[in-house]
């Protein structure tokens, strides 16, 4: 026992300095971030006032902001319910014996390994008004007139949502790919033997067992899109009209660009609260799932 | 037997279809970066035939050294956020793992709640930060804030992960042999747990050069840039040149592509063991 605690204090300064770091890096700006939401900080300035929770009611009449919340929602709805039912439909189709499908599954998480920088790039130059798709339509004789894919507001926020669900589809396949690879081929086997068709061997056998994998990708795509970014940057620049901000983009904006330090960090504070209540609220209700199993 | 075979001929050829149409994207852009921009607008789809090296000739000559010094840049920040964050990550693990259960679960409560900050949150106090200890602007100002702010993090749950998946005894064997605890770290829990310490180098590596945000905000606009916020800051000028730029994004890309195609199977063993934990 002795000697347990000897070791524990010989590692000790190399834990302190990993400690510090992070509450320097991480626990530090949050606390700053709470308050200086509570201030009307500002480089601008020469002074700064504490304002109480001013910044906070400021947001109720942000026209802006509330667009940003609108348009963050849809792309959170749509690209985690999209990645989630193509991912596990595309690993169910890849998930079968042989070097084919290992070089099909190895390609399908390739989007996953480009930066957002270039996905985002790689999707302008297709959806640009005078880029890829538009001119290989037209190309094709199936329209005469481009299509603003990133040019509405409506079919800009469409495309950021199939970018994004496509980057998590990457993601989410792979995830149930390796989750299917976790059944077990002899309770399959007993549900054909049983006369079990392919739809009942999916629900009853396969869908159960594959839980922890819906968990981790169902978690990690609302926690990715929530702070979606760098694809917005690229893709749209929060365009036309401020219609395609998130509230990760407008934050940014607020505090770098807008230089409203104090009413920036309550946007980033809101938005701090709402990931973490998403990611509890989706991993105690999955894991309950999974425990009931 | 013969519908048997014709179902699986049905499968592959779906699986197929669903590979191409999913990677279509990826396809575009390394095709298009052996195109010239005639090429790329005459057929986005067809092969590059013949193909030219000019995209990539150029985006080496270009006046600012644009790739050569944002390759150079990436891989020494990236380097250095490694060679930190893996000896850190598992010496501030194995300290954790040993603590008795109470502390254990706090400590690990807090550096999981880590994971889940979204980094714009506190980039704003982190540059102020910066500023008042001179290192805004500066490439160890960057290093520390990766190390530091997250990655240290990710890197405590796969390493605190693994440790309990590891037999004690030979730890325990060790100690009775005399071995002091960094000697112990270093020749007997560092072998043990190369797996996570692949995991980790896999995931925060990527992470790092992939990295926009950062970067961009705390290098600044103007000198020495990671390839991945130098290649957005040049493109958002040259956008219509797409020959060129597929050629900038294709020598972007081949190092975090080619680092997940050799490391392919350690890959997908740290996404679902560092995944499930995180």
């Amino acid at each position: 026992m002795k000697t347990f605690k000897a070791a524990r204090w010989a590692l000790f300064p190399a834990a302190a300095v990993g400690l510090a770091l992070y509450s320097l890096w991480v626990i530090y700006p949050i606390i700053a971030s709470a308050v200086t939401s509570l201030t009307n900080a500002s480089p601008l300035k020469t002074s700064t006032d504490f304002v109480g929770l001013a910044n906070y009611a400021q947001m109720q009449t942000d026209a802006r902001l509330h667009r940003s919340f609108t348009f963050t929602l849809i792309v959170v709805i749509v690209s985690t319910i999209g990645s989630n039912v193509i991912g596990l439909a595309f690993a169910l189709l890849l998930n079968g014996p042989g070097r084919s499908y290992k070089v099909m599954r190895m390609l399908a998480f390739i989007p996953q390994v480009l930066s957002g920088v270039v996905v985002a790039f790689i999707w302008r130059s297709i959806l640009n008004q005078g880029g890829l798709l538009n001119t290989w339509l037209i190309n094709l004789g199936v329209m005469d007139q481009a299509i603003p894919w990133i040019g509405t507001p409506n079919l800009a926020t469409f495309s950021v949502c199939v970018v994004v669900t496509w980057v998590n589809t990457a993601f989410a396949t792979v995830v149930y790919t390796a989750s299917l690879q976790s059944v077990p081929e002899e309770l399959v086997d007993a549900a054909i033997v049983d006369g079990a068709g392919w739809l009942s061997r999916f629900w009853n056998v396969t869908w159960p067992l594959i839980a922890p994998g819906t968990t981790i990708s169902i978690t990690l795509s609302l926690i990715t899109s929530l702070k979606l970014y760098d694809v917005l940057a690229v893709l749209t620049g929060g365009g036309p009209a401020n219609q395609t901000n998130s509230v990760a983009y407008y934050l940014i904006q607020v505090a770098f660009t807008g230089n409203r330090f104090g009413y920036g960090s309550a946007i980033g504070i809101l938005l701090l609260a709402i990931t973490a209540v998403t990611s509890f609220v989706s991993t105690g209700l999955l894991r309950r799932r999974e425990a009931k199993l | 037997m013969k519908r048997r075979t014709r179902q699986r001929g049905l499968r592959l050829a779906g699986a197929l279809a669903a590979t191409v149409a999913f990677c279509i994207p990826i396809y575009i852009a390394f095709v298009n970066a052996f195109k010239t921009t005639y090429q790329i607008f005459y057929n986005p789809l067809a092969l590059p035939w013949p193909p030219t090296l000019d995209n990539i000739v150029t985006a080496f000559q270009r006046s600012d050294h644009l790739v050569q010094g944002g390759l150079t840049n990436s891989v020494i920040v990236t380097g250095a956020t490694l060679i930190l964050v893996i000896p850190l990550g598992s010496l501030t693990s194995l300290w954790v793992f040993r603590l008795p259960p109470k502390p254990k679960s706090i400590l690990l409560g807090f550096f999981a709640f880590g994971l889940m900050v979204p980094p714009q949150v506190g980039l704003q106090p982190t540059i102020r930060l910066l500023q008042a200890l001179g290192l805004h602007l500066t490439y160890p100002g960057l290093i520390l804030v990766n190390v530091g702010g997250g990655y240290l993090a990710f890197a405590v749950f796969v390493y605190v992960g693994f440790l309990r998946t590891v037999s004690q005894d030979v730890i325990e064997a060790a100690r009775v042999d005399g071995a002091g605890e960094w000697r112990i770290w270093w020749s007997v829990v560092m072998p043990l747990i190369r797996p996570a310490t692949v995991t980790v180098g896999i995931f925060v590596g990527l992470w790092t050069w992939n990295d926009f945000l950062s970067p961009l905000l705390i290098l600044g606009p103007l000198k020495g840039q990671t390839i991945t916020v130098g290649m957005y800051l040049s493109m958002s000028t040259y956008s219509t040149d797409y020959g060129q730029m597929f050629g900038i994004m294709l020598l972007a890309a081949v190092i975090p592509v080619a680092g997940y195609l050799i490391s392919q199977r350690e890959f997908i063993y740290g996404l679902m063991s560092g995944a499930s934990k995180g």
